[in-house]
């Protein structure tokens, strides 16, 4: 990316912490922005790389399971236990979120 | 988030919802379990016929993942397995809380199955081999194996405990969010409101919404709820399988 376009986007973040800091001594919720722009941010590049991790799990099972159609159910197994700790690591984010949305953080 | 919830229908004073609900599916095992051994039959029908089915599958299960030596642990898996399944498939009903979405049970099971796993070890090896094994093949490759060792053990009850929070969680999330938007608050609301605007685009929505919801909202739900069980007990019974492993020599 050009330097231009990652200077505009760092600034974009910047907004809200100058809005913030016009306020009289850090309002209730200082962290409420910030905490929208890092859930949603967060969860988008979890699950777009969680989606590509399983696509590469159940595609490397497919073809084993087409090499060796008898060792399908062992392989399948396998797929299952794989693509649910992999949609374990989006989860941890979307635990992380939910945590940063809705829980009363002190000032 | 507390707007998007209706209170739910069992609910007793002064106790945490998750607890009651955990209450209402130990009763449900233990009427299906009164059900299946209330006459114990060699020829089984019915309820002991289903039940007979279910534990051969764990065993099979666990003859697969821990061998032959693991057949003493089929009544705590399987009663992870059966408590986390109920546990899962009450939260499906509108009405109903499902106590694994509460982070404490969750927790609960994931020390349980830690705990656990560590004693079997300790049991089956002596306490001075499995320590032992946490210092890798090579022995002065230790000071780098401690760490990384000590590290992945944390991780398992606090990734297994997650997981099950997050599925079930997550899934609550999304319909709470869906029935929000073709509710009375959203697109069924304004269509009743009586706009024209509101009649054609918000009837046809509401309807699509709620087509989309039975249709795949809810069995991608039950889907979860029974991959999640199955994913618990199988990490569990391979976190035993490794703790007894180790006593083999590596080759």
């Amino acid at each position: 990316m050009r330097r231009s376009q990652i200077l505009t986007f760092v600034a974009a973040l910047a907004v809200p912490g100058i809005a913030l800091a016009a306020e009289p001594g850090g309002g209730e919720g200082w962290l409420k922005p910030f905490a929208a722009i890092a859930a949603g941010i967060g969860m988008a590049l979890a699950a777009g790389l969680c989606g590509l991790g399983q696509g590469r799990a159940v595609a490397s099972a497919v073809d084993a399971m087409a090499r060796q159609p008898g060792a399908a159910g062992r392989i399948q197994l396998a797929m299952i236990i794989g693509l649910a700790l992999i949609e374990s690591l989006a989860l941890y984010v979307l635990v992380m979120g939910v945590l940063l949305l809705f829980v009363k953080w002190p000032a | 988030m507390g707007a998007l919830e209706h209170p739910p229908i069992l609910s007793l004073p002064g106790i945490p919802e998750h607890v009651t609900y955990m209450w209402v599916a130990m009763a449900i095992l233990i009427a299906i379990a009164f059900a299946a051994s209330w006459r114990v039959e060699l020829v089984p029908r019915g309820a002991q016929n289903f039940m007979e089915l279910v534990l051969e599958q764990h065993l099979t299960l666990i003859d697969d993942v821990i061998g032959p030596a693991g057949r003493p642990y089929l009544p705590l898996l399987a009663t992870l397995g059966l408590f986390i399944l109920v546990a899962n498939l009450l939260g499906l009903v509108p009405g109903l809380v499902a106590p694994t979405a509460n982070v404490n049970t969750t927790a609960a099971c994931a020390l349980i199955v830690f705990v656990t796993y560590h004693a079997i070890g300790i049991r089956t090896q002596g306490a001075r081999a499995y320590a032992r094994h946490f210092m890798g093949p090579i022995p002065w490759l230790a000071p780098l194996m401690i760490p990384i060792e000590v590290f992945t053990h944390l991780a398992r009850p606090l990734s297994l405990s997650l997981r099950l929070f997050g599925n079930m969680t997550g899934g609550h999330i999304l319909l709470a969010v869906f029935f929000f938007l073709m509710g009375f608050d959203g697109m069924l609301g304004w269509a009743l409101r009586g706009s024209l605007g509101g009649i054609v685009l918000g009837g046809p929505a509401a309807l699509l919404m709620a087509a989309f919801t039975v249709g795949f909202v809810y069995p991608l739900k039950l889907l979860v709820a029974f991959l999640q069980a199955f994913i618990f007990v199988i990490l569990a019974a391979i976190y035993i399988a490794l703790a007894i492993e180790a006593a083999e020599p590596h080759h």
